[in-house]
């Protein structure tokens, strides 16, 4: 069966405080009558509050971090000490160790740290789809103060879901079909 | 509390863009002054690459000096930003948020000033390439157990790391000032902000990415100045070798660095016409910051002196002496009236609160870390292990000027920041705007709540 194309609605709201109303009734709304496929909150400010509504969103970027830090670890170790070890024949070292273990774990500190900040700033562009275009109907005032909820609806359902905009004090509702 | 409940956002916004267009014309008197003490740096440092090191009066025994002194001096002034953005963003200390930005700014161009000196002090400026790490005709590899070795991974990861966190953070504000610019500032903001929209997934990313990366920042800041330490501490030089030099350099380091907020907060409140969200409860509370580490500082300086006498080390004893009663001993007298009598006037709240008054101390006490840095450098190498070779040599001409160069270097640095990026962080005013009006509304609840309850019992009492 053909999925059926979705109409993409833009609404903005002069009022940052309707957000949890403005997900809570689509949310209703598509619990009784399974008319949407996608909400998107869009604010000036992070509103943690809304993924009590959305749900969490999972974006593992400690786990990126984790292991950025222990590969930068092994990595700066590894080539402090390979770079000791290939002098070895012609730096004489005078009977101190071929490969020291306190200064070499100075460098590995740091090197754990740079790799650790590295690839948690990659996973931050991952998880966060960055760099990208921004949107036609993209609103500046989002970035001052006001929120939009992006909202892909089933087309039969488009008069309800504006409706339903409308009733939460939406100033402006942009239609988009792809 | 702050009482920013009631500013607007789209007046935050209005504010800090309008800062970047119209600063007082103060601001182009500075950047003047600024430009042409660096020219003379320039000049300065021209003259003493085509002499040599002579010129800057550097010889046995006094192979380090002014420049190491700035060095170390400019690595402290790069400890506040994170201080305050990442150890004030975990605890989760809200009045940071109108300041941080431009800490974090401090601690990059502070770093970027202090990387001159090494090379500045190599002499063979040509050859600074030498430290870093990569297979070479030469056939040899730097070595890896020497403290400057170490300084160079921790200031490359500090400043890098430093760098990310503070871009990091402006993505948003890039944002908004993108929506807002016209020109080549719109070309600018656009690139930088990566098409940042204000979704939910992107501010759940950023949230904890800028968390991790605090979380990283707070042992790094404290490896770094631990590792400039060890460039003197690892050395066998009486007042030089002490056990306690790293958390010593550390506390100096966030004591300088705080001052050097103080400072800057005064300015740009001035220049940028940031009143109303440079409040004086921020400079209040940063004062009281400033007061603590002083008194840690001073602590360290203390034990320092303490341990020498106490250990009744016989070049240890000698050094110490020298200093307090010899030629240098007015750096040093002058380093305890500066850091440690003057911050007794952060004790009291008219002076924590005014801000030229807070102006002049924080001056004073960023001369009291500058006396102090050159106190750890100079007097040790004057009177060392060998009394052939004690001599006093003052920093002459050369040295001061690139010294003086440094100073107008980073704050024409900062200045250029501050007119092209938002100084002030418009999207963390707003979160906190937003917390104090849900806080503020809140007590009026509880207060609405008290006064039913008062009533009801006193119909009671009547009834």
């Amino acid at each position: 069966m053909p999925k059926k194309k979705l109409v993409r609605l833009f609404a903005t709201f002069a009022d940052f405080d309707k957000a949890r109303e403005v997900l809570m009734s689509l949310k209703e709304l598509d619990l009784r009558e399974a008319c949407v496929e996608d909400i998107e909150l869009y604010s000036p400010i992070e509103h943690p509050e809304v993924e009590e509504i959305l749900g969490e969103i999972q974006q593992p970027i400690e786990r990126f971090t984790f292991f950025g830090a222990i590969t930068g670890a092994i990595l700066t170790f590894t080539f402090v000490a390979g770079v000791a070890q290939s002098m070895f024949t012609y730096q004489p070292q005078g009977g101190k160790p071929v490969i020291p273990i306190p200064p070499d774990m100075v460098i590995t500190y740091e090197g754990t740290i740079l790799f650790g900040v590295y690839i948690t700033v990659a996973a931050f562009l991952i998880y966060a789809r960055l760099p990208k275009r921004l949107k036609k109907y993209y609103s500046p005032k989002v970035s001052e103060d006001q929120i939009a909820v992006e909202v892909d609806v089933y087309p039969e359902h488009v008069a309800r879901v504006k409706e339903v905009l409308k009733s939460c004090g939406a100033e402006d509702i942009r239609e988009v079909r792809s | 509390m702050d009482t920013m409940k009631d500013i607007e956002w789209a007046k935050i916004n209005r504010d800090v863009l309008r800062s970047l267009e119209t600063p007082r014309p103060a601001f182009w008197g500075m950047v003047a002054i600024c430009v042409v003490f660096v020219l003379a740096g320039v000049a300065a440092e021209i003259y003493q690459y085509r002499e040599g090191l002579g010129v800057a009066l550097m010889n046995r025994p006094h192979f380090w000096q002014l420049y190491i002194a700035n060095f170390v001096f400019w690595i402290g002034m790069s400890h506040s930003g994170t201080l305050l953005s990442a150890i004030l963003l975990l605890t989760k200390a809200d009045w940071r948020k109108p300041i941080n930005r431009f800490a974090e700014a401090m601690t990059l161009f502070s770093i970027l000033t202090a990387a001159f000196f090494p090379i500045i002090h190599l002499g063979r400026v040509w050859n600074f390439y030498w430290v870093a790490p990569y297979p070479n005709e030469r056939t040899i590899w730097p070595n890896f157990r020497s403290p400057l070795l170490w300084d160079a991974a921790a200031i490359f990861t500090y400043a890098s790391s430093s760098a990310l966190f503070l871009y990091l953070g402006m993505i948003p504000d890039l944002a908004i000032c993108r929506d807002n610019a016209r020109g080549w500032r719109k070309k600018l903001y656009s690139v930088l902000a990566l098409g940042w929209s204000g979704s939910a997934r992107e501010w759940a990313a950023f949230r904890k990415s800028y968390l991790l990366i605090a979380c990283f920042l707070v042992p790094l800041a404290v490896s770094v100045h631990s590792i400039v330490a060890s460039d003197f501490a690892m050395s066998i030089m009486p007042g030089m070798h002490i056990t306690s030099f790293p958390p010593y350099f550390v506390a100096g380091a966030l004591y300088s660095g705080c001052a050097a907020i103080i400072t800057l907060f005064v300015l740009l409140r001035y220049v940028f016409r940031f009143e109303a969200y440079m409040t004086e409860d921020i400079l209040e509370k940063v004062g009281k910051l400033t007061f603590a580490i002083a008194m840690a500082w001073n602590y360290l300086n203390f034990v320092e002196y303490a341990s020498i006498f106490y250990s009744n080390d016989m070049f240890e004893k000698e050094v110490a002496i020298q200093k307090l009663t010899g030629p240098y001993a007015w750096v040093v007298w002058g380093m305890f009236l500066c850091g440690t009598v003057a911050p007794f006037a952060l004790a009291f709240r008219k002076v924590r609160r005014n801000m030229w008054a807070m102006f002049v101390l924080s001056l004073i006490l960023q001369l009291a870390m500058w006396l102090e840095r050159f106190q750890i450098v100079s007097p040790p190498l004057a009177s060392n292990h060998e009394p052939w070779t004690w001599n006093v040599v003052w920093p002459g001409l050369v040295q001061l000027t690139i010294t003086a160069a440094s100073f107008a270097w980073f704050t024409l640095l900062f200045l250029v920041f501050c007119k092209v990026f938002p100084s002030v962080s418009m999207y963390e005013v707003k979160e906190l705007v937003f917390h104090q009006r849900k806080v503020g509304g809140r007590a009026e609840l509880t207060d609405l709540d008290k006064l039913k309850d008062e009533a009801i019992a006193t119909e009671e009492r009547l009834g």
